[in-house]
């Protein structure tokens, strides 16, 4: 199954992207994600909210995207997809500055990925895309 | 009981536009063997990442053919992914500590992925074939939650 994208730009302070991904996340189209993430960045959003609902399968290549994601909505250099982020030493900062990157109902396979893999670290889990949009523009 | 229940296999070339089918062969087996949802996710996740690594570490991206057979044996579900690629083992890696921060790699790099296909099955198996290749056998046991929990 292929994945399909749905990219919804919202006014506020921050500017939050919302990104809804449909189907199965995988090395085959993992690339897509970083793009979305480097545009929106460029297009002046502070926050970006991953809407997981119709996700049913997650690859660790999307653990890689995610992880990508927050590192560009910090303004850094986006990924060589060659080489990867050098992440044990930069994990520290990544966890104080994860808050830019939110992911949303994520179903129980995802979860359970994402759980297992200590990326939890990373991210905030909420249960809607709209909670996921008021936590970053609470402040 | 016909033989088909019980063995199953499937062949794709080594690209990653052919990941999607090995997990709906993978979901088919295990629902056909009369395995958990859960039973399949754990092995749809462990499978996807062993057949990547075999495409993208294994082949380098280059043309290749790798096999697939998933067969019930008592309890336990065994899934064979056969190569022609150099020889690699990734039981040989060495596992996140627990506790440490993830590290998240490049697709077919030595990270996430292999941490996932060994911590989602029972056992992992790996030789080199004869003639060339690598064979992957991992374990599932049909019945009974992961091992973590």
């Amino acid at each position: 199954m292929a994945m399909t994208i749905d990219v919804e730009r919202l006014g506020g302070n921050p500017p939050v992207t919302v990104v809804a991904l449909t189907g199965e996340l995988d090395a085959s189209n993992y690339e897509q994600v970083i793009d979305i993430a480097r545009s929106a960045y460029a297009d002046g959003s502070r926050g970006l909210v991953l809407d997981l609902e119709q996700l049913t399968f997650m690859a660790s290549s999307g653990l890689f995207a995610l992880h990508s994601a927050v590192r560009i909505m910090r303004g850094e250099t986006p990924p060589d997809p060659e080489e990867g982020w050098g992440a044990l030493h930069q994990m520290a900062q990544d966890e104080a500055q994860a808050a830019s990157v939110r992911l949303a109902a994520a179903q129980d396979p995802i979860a359970h990925v994402l759980e297992r893999t200590g990326m939890l670290r990373l991210f905030a889990l909420d249960a809607t895309r709209a909670e996921a949009v008021s936590a970053l523009q609470a402040g | 009981m016909s033989s088909a229940r019980e063995s199953r296999t499937i062949q794709i070339p080594a690209s990653v536009d052919h990941l999607a089918k090995v997990r709906a062969f993978v979901r088919d087996s295990v629902a056909d063997f009369g395995g958990s949802k859960r039973v399949a996710d754990d092995l749809v996740q462990a499978v996807d990442e062993a057949t990547c690594n075999v495409m993208l570490h294994g082949y380098k991206s280059q043309p290749g053919d790798i096999d697939i057979a998933a067969e019930l044996r008592g309890n336990r579900i065994e899934i064979r992914i056969l190569d022609r690629a150099p020889t690699f083992d990734p039981t040989s890696a060495p596992l996140r500590d627990a506790g440490a921060p993830p590290a998240p790699t490049r697709p077919g790099g030595m990270g996430l992925g292999i941490e996932l296909l060994r911590t989602l099955t029972d056992e992992v198996h790996h030789s080199a074939r004869p003639d060339g290749g690598n064979e992957l056998t991992l374990v599932r046991s049909i019945a009974g939650p992961t091992q973590e929990e």
